[in-house]
């Protein structure tokens, strides 16, 4: 077997730390990349650094954006009452997708995991005190997934914003157990969304 | 039910296998070493996706080699094409053609009870052994178990490691508490449903194989006595001591009692070998009686240790396995198959990772 070129090796090792891409694929993209036309690997090139440089966190919910604060926290149409607490920015894009929900977004960062050594200070849950003190919050909708993990958070989160006047709920059923919120399809989602239950009565 | 073709690749000691299964008993003759009880074990981990050697899949590869394959052909009330391969970078698992994606559409496609010298473990062994034996039986037989296992291992695992910080914070604890709780709950359930009747059947099995002056009985041990929620929280004081969970179905256990009296503490080395065969066929009933067919037979070794009544206490277990069409599996060094059993076995010769039919012996 005759040994391949350092550069590929290398691309191949930075192209398998990526989401989804085993061995195998790794191989056959940067087999592809070094033999294909020089302006699309550049345009490429391009595409990544751009993207990596304009998007941001938003600054108030955490989700993914170019202008801070994000397109849905900065719409005087989106009730301002009603507040969707997610793990991961793009559990967002999962929650738009059915149309029926029209409040902002609150943005995790994760979920509790002691054995992953994620804790409270981990995640934005200040940030969403801090929201709780300035906006005209009423209702918090926590769409975490049902995984230990996803659970336990929600209790957690449940049981530290409880304060009088806000109503917390969270999505009760339809989601997968131990899945993340990616697996949800559409449809599970909406009857979820609408089949939330108070927390107080879980317990 | 019974398993019609083993196919297997770069599995232990077999870079190459290929062979086709009668119902009925097969009778695995050869010498130490030569792979006997690798096919047992193959047979098992298509049943149960492990192995009861209680070993990793990396060790089931063959020396050298990348991965193993193991696949079957498996005929009961429908057919099914299991496959299975298994590397350090890649596990596929299918069934008839189509991946499967939740290990619990999977299990109860085959199913085996498997009797071999580690059984003594039950008896001798530490808690985990018996918790194990109830964890299997109820993951064959109740879908919703092993997950309900899987979240409550996580929930504990994660307590745990909330409960050796320096400081505990009591909101995050409480968190994870609610899963343990959840979770632990319904599996002391189950396995307190499970108990009685697995106490029933084993107690039949032990007076076929032993004698009917020796009275059975298997009680169910939970360390949740009445209420998970209340005792949990009472535990909380030794638990920071501990800094570990220390109540729950994982701290369960069973007790074995032989007229009366801890089988684990006063039983002799024969009771206690009986005991724990009892506990097999008891398994092994219980699967029949829920499922309508009997479960396959893996005999590994145990024959030949048993004496001739020991021995005529398994023989209804192995006939009904005949008469229902599903198979006995037995390893054998020399040629001990009981005569009372008749002379309808296939004999196969297991030499150096190979597997030969016998013909059969008119003598
Ligand atoms: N991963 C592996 N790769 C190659 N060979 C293996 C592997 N694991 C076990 N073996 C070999 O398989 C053989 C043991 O097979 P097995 O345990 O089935 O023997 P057996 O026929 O049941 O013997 P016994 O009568 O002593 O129980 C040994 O020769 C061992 O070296
Ligand atoms: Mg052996
Ligand atoms: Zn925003």
């Amino acid at each position: 077997m005759s040994a391949l070129p350092a550069a590929i090796v290398a691309l191949i090792a930075s192209l398998r730390s990526l989401p989804g891409i085993g061995p195998r694929s790794a191989e056959r993209i940067a087999l592809h990349l070094v033999q294909a036309d020089p302006h699309a690997v550049e345009q490429l090139a391009r595409h990544l650094t751009e993207a990596r440089a304009r998007v941001q966190l938003c600054a108030t919910c955490g989700a993914l954006t170019e202008t801070s604060p994000c397109g849905t926290c900065s719409d005087p149409r989106r009730d301002a009452t009603f507040l969707c607490v997610v793990e991961r920015p793009t559990d967002t894009l999962v929650i738009e997708k059915p149309g029926t929900f029209r409040g902002r977004y609150h943005v995790l960062g994760g979920k509790l995991s002691p054995l992953n050594g994620i804790e409270p200070e981990d995640l934005r849950i200040r940030e969403l005190e801090e929201r709780l003190t300035r906006e005209p919050v009423k209702e918090i909708l926590i769409a975490l997934g049902t995984d230990v993990e996803g659970d336990a958070t929600s209790f957690y989160l449940a049981r530290r914003l409880a304060r009088p006047g806000l109503k917390i709920s969270r999505i009760a059923h339809g989601l997968p157990a131990g899945a993340g919120l990616d697996f949800a399809d559409e449809l599970t989602l909406s009857r979820a969304l609408e089949g939330r239950r108070d927390m107080k009565q879980d317990e | 039910m019974h398993l019609a073709r083993l196919r297997l690749r770069d599995f232990r000691n077999y870079p190459r296998l290929d062979a086709e299964f009668a119902p009925g008993f097969h009778l695995l003759l050869g010498d130490n070493a030569q792979g006997k009880t690798n096919i047992l074990e193959a047979v098992y981990l298509v049943a149960t996706l492990r192995s009861f050697r209680g070993v990793g899949s990396a060790q089931m590869v063959r020396s050298g080699q990348k991965g193993y394959f193991v696949g079957s052909h498996i005929v009961g009330q429908g057919e099914h094409e299991t496959k299975m391969y298994w590397s350090l970078r890649e596990r596929n698992l299918s069934l008839d053609g189509m991946p499967v994606r939740k290990v619990t559409d999977y299990l109860g496609v085959l199913r085996t009870v498997v009797f071999c010298t580690e059984d003594l473990l039950l008896v001798k062994g530490p808690s985990r052994s018996r918790r194990r034996f109830l964890d299997l039986l109820l993951s064959q037989t109740s879908p919703a178990y092993l997950p309900l296992l899987q979240r409550y291992t996580r929930a504990l695992r994660s307590r745990n490691a909330i409960l050796k910080q320096p400081t505990i914070n009591p909101l995050l604890l409480a968190g994870f508490s609610q899963e343990l709780l959840q979770a632990g709950g319904e599996i002391t359930q189950l396995r307190c449903e499970l108990a009685p009747k697995i106490s029933a059947l084993a107690r039949l099995a032990c007076r076929r194989i032993a004698s009917d002056t020796e009275d059975l009985q298997i009680e169910y041990l939970p360390s949740v006595k009445k209420d998970f929620t209340v005792e949990l929280a009472q535990s909380a004081a030794r638990e920071r001591t501990y800094r570990t969970t220390v109540i729950g179905p994982h701290r369960d256990d069973l007790d074995l009692l032989l007229n009366g009296r801890s089988a684990t503490q006063y039983g002799s080395e024969g009771q206690k070998r009986t005991l724990a065969i009892a506990m097999k066929v008891a398994q092994a009933d219980y699967l029949t009686g829920l499922h309508g067919t009997p479960p396959i037979l893996l005999i590994d070794d145990i024959m030949g240790e048993l004496d001739l009544k020991r021995r005529t206490g398994l023989f209804p277990l192995l006939q009904r396995s005949r008469l229902a069409r599903s198979q006995v599996f037995m390893t054998a060094t020399e040629e001990n198959w009981p005569e009372e059993l008749g002379r309808d076995v296939q004999r196969w010769l297991v030499k150096e990772g190979g597997l030969c039919p016998l013909p059969a012996t008119d003598s």
